[in-house]
């Protein structure tokens, strides 16, 4: 097991060492201390890319791994939840309005689906408090009907834009990492090392929430407080991600469940290898948009997407096989 | 040790538990039997806190149990549900650990007391071939047999068992009869719910049978026909055989 992540850990590394220099205007290793077209494209485009697509496959990842445990079911995400569309919500008020607005160096769209993430989620906790009850399927419910809300009032204002407005929207909503300069990596890479603090810091009550309510209950945890406060601080850090990359499906999903098996059920195996598998995965998901049909510039959810869903599927087919 | 005074639970307008009273000693092994329904799965929840009354008081220690913080209950009271739901892959290592929660520091670190007796109790049980598995490809006796075993870690004085012998095969079922004896002998308190009285019966030094919210009966262990036909509504037989009290339904 540990053989399986030193090789994966340096597989990821290489990538990470070795992307930024290739793409449809190679660039040379020599001139990218030079200052030239050549080294910007390096330092400005390709290197904040190459780390953005890192730090946010891994929370994407970490995510999921964290709200599987939470709802007891390798199914839940943060999406399903009505994480993304709040935040699509918010993206598309801010391009409607021209909101124009920075803070800490993020700019308007990114603020306003960061507070679309969070008001879905708040949404979802006031109707799990008014009826008492943390389970999944309550929280699910409540996100299916967000998602239809959001999405009609999405559709909606689509409708009044103008043809340029309706195309940025669209653009975002495919979810995409492409970035210029450090501000955004920054901003993430602190907020995945608090996730990670956490992750790690909570490691008892993780499991033991995943181990059943009574179970947890009879060990002194207050099952349903802690998945209340844990799944604020989830939508607080994929919040942070989906309003800067849009959403970007299947990693939530997918890594987890790799990652616990190859794990081998362990907690902290499993947390390792979805922060490789996330990130790595992301980073070479964006490579493949970046150079498949140059010079397009394939967002990369669609990429995610069109990987992860028959990945997806044939693992669900395979683990039915097993269960015959 | 447990004072249960005027209990009452319901849920919506349907009463589930109306007026119970009882009090137990330590070291008490106490079977809880009655028909489906009659509230036995309610009572041990609202001892184990999981579920709290509107009306009535539970005392355990000197304490109610309102006064207890959650942790703290813990470590006082385990509780064994009937149903584990073991939907997501989890080390048998880490449910035992579990056990130690109740005592975990502010730093939530397992302290080296706690892995002594973590592997104390592992020897104890011959669990060593689990330790290190996945507990969904255990089977229901191995899984019965981790929890208990984990119940025994959390160090308690309380322990309740809801109907612990489910799906069990005979070989199992002895085993952990087996280890609730050595807990028994080892002087905690047991409350057990299970329709197999024939099985409990020996250990067992107190009765309470339960039917339609109310008890029907409580007290020392004693051999009933009529009580047996009141509460199921069948014939239960006793033989000794071989100095061995055994019960049985007679239809």
């Amino acid at each position: 097991m540990s053989k399986k992540i030193y090789l994966l850990g340096i597989v990821v590394f290489l990538l990470l060492l070795l992307l930024p220099f290739l793409g449809i205007v190679p660039v040379n290793w020599q001139t990218i201390l030079k200052k030239n077209s050549g080294s910007f494209i390096f330092w400005q485009l390709r290197v904040p890319r190459t780390l953005l697509g890192f730090v946010s496959g891994s929370i994407l990842a970490l995510s999921g791994l964290v709200c599987q445990n939470l709802f007891k079911n390798n199914l839940a995400t943060p999406d399903l939840l009505g994480i993304s569309s709040g935040a699509a919500a918010g993206a598309v008020l801010a391009l409607k309005f021209n909101l124009y607005i920075s803070f800490l160096g993020l700019g308007g769209l990114v603020l306003f689906s960061y507070l679309g993430a969070l008001s879905s989620v708040l949404f979802v906790l006031l109707l799990s408090r008014m009826v008492r009850n943390t389970s999944l399927y309550t929280f699910l419910m409540c996100g299916v009907a967000l998602n239809f809300f959001y999405s009609a009032l999405i559709v909606f204002f689509q409708y009044l834009f103008d043809f340029s407005n309706t195309f940025s929207l669209l653009r975002w909503l495919m979810g995409g990492i492409s970035v210029v300069g450090y501000h955004e990596i920054i901003f993430l890479s602190v907020l995945l090392l608090i996730f990670l603090i956490l992750i790690f810091f909570f490691k008892s009550e993780f499991l033991l929430v995943a181990a059943g309510d009574h179970f947890a209950q009879s060990r002194g945890l207050p099952v349903h407080h802690f998945r209340i406060y844990s799944f604020l601080g989830l939508a607080f850090i994929v919040g942070a991600v989906v309003s800067i990359c849009g959403p970007i499906g299947f990693i939530a999903l997918i890594v987890p469940h790799i990652s616990r098996l190859w794990g081998k059920s362990n907690y902290s195996a499993a947390v390792v290898f979805s922060i490789l598998l996330g990130g790595g995965f992301l980073v070479l998901a964006d490579f493949l948009a970046r150079i498949l049909i140059p010079p397009v510039d394939i967002p990369v959810g669609i990429i995610t997407s069109l990987f992860g869903a028959p990945f997806f599927l044939l693992l669900i087919i395979s683990q039915l096989k097993k269960a015959e | 040790m447990i004072k249960v005074i005027h209990l009452c639970y319901s849920l919506g307008h349907k009463p589930i538990l109306q007026n119970v009273d009882f009090s137990l000693n330590e070291n008490d092994f106490v079977l809880i039997f009655g028909p489906n329904g009659a509230g036995k799965s309610t009572l041990l929840k609202l001892l184990a806190g999981i579920i709290v009354a509107k009306q009535g008081d539970i005392f355990i220690g000197r304490k109610n149990i309102l006064q207890y913080s959650k942790k703290e209950l813990a470590t006082q009271v385990a509780y064994l549900p009937q149903f584990d739901e073991f939907s997501l892959p989890l080390l048998v290592r880490d449910i035992l650990l579990s056990g130690r929660y109740p005592y975990q520091s502010f730093f939530r670190k397992y302290s080296r007391q706690d892995y002594e007796i973590f592997e104390k109790t592992v020897e104890r049980f011959a669990l060593e071939d689990y330790v290190d598995r996945n507990i969904q490809t255990l089977s229901g006796g191995e899984r019965k047999k981790v929890l208990l075993a984990s119940a025994f870690i959390q160090d308690v004085p309380l322990i309740l068992l809801d109907e612990p012998l489910n799906f069990l095969d005979p070989a199992s079922a002895m085993q952990v009869i087996k280890m609730l004896k050595e807990m028994h002998n080892q002087g905690k308190t047991i409350l057990l719910v299970s329709h197999l009285i024939q099985y409990f019966f020996p250990q067992a030094n107190k009765m309470l049978a339960l039917k339609n919210g109310k008890i029907h009966y409580f007290g020392a262990k004693k051999f009933s026909a009529q009580l047996f036909q009141d509460i199921y509504q069948v014939s239960v037989k006793r033989v000794f055989i071989e100095n061995k009290e055994i019960i049985y339904i007679n239809e």
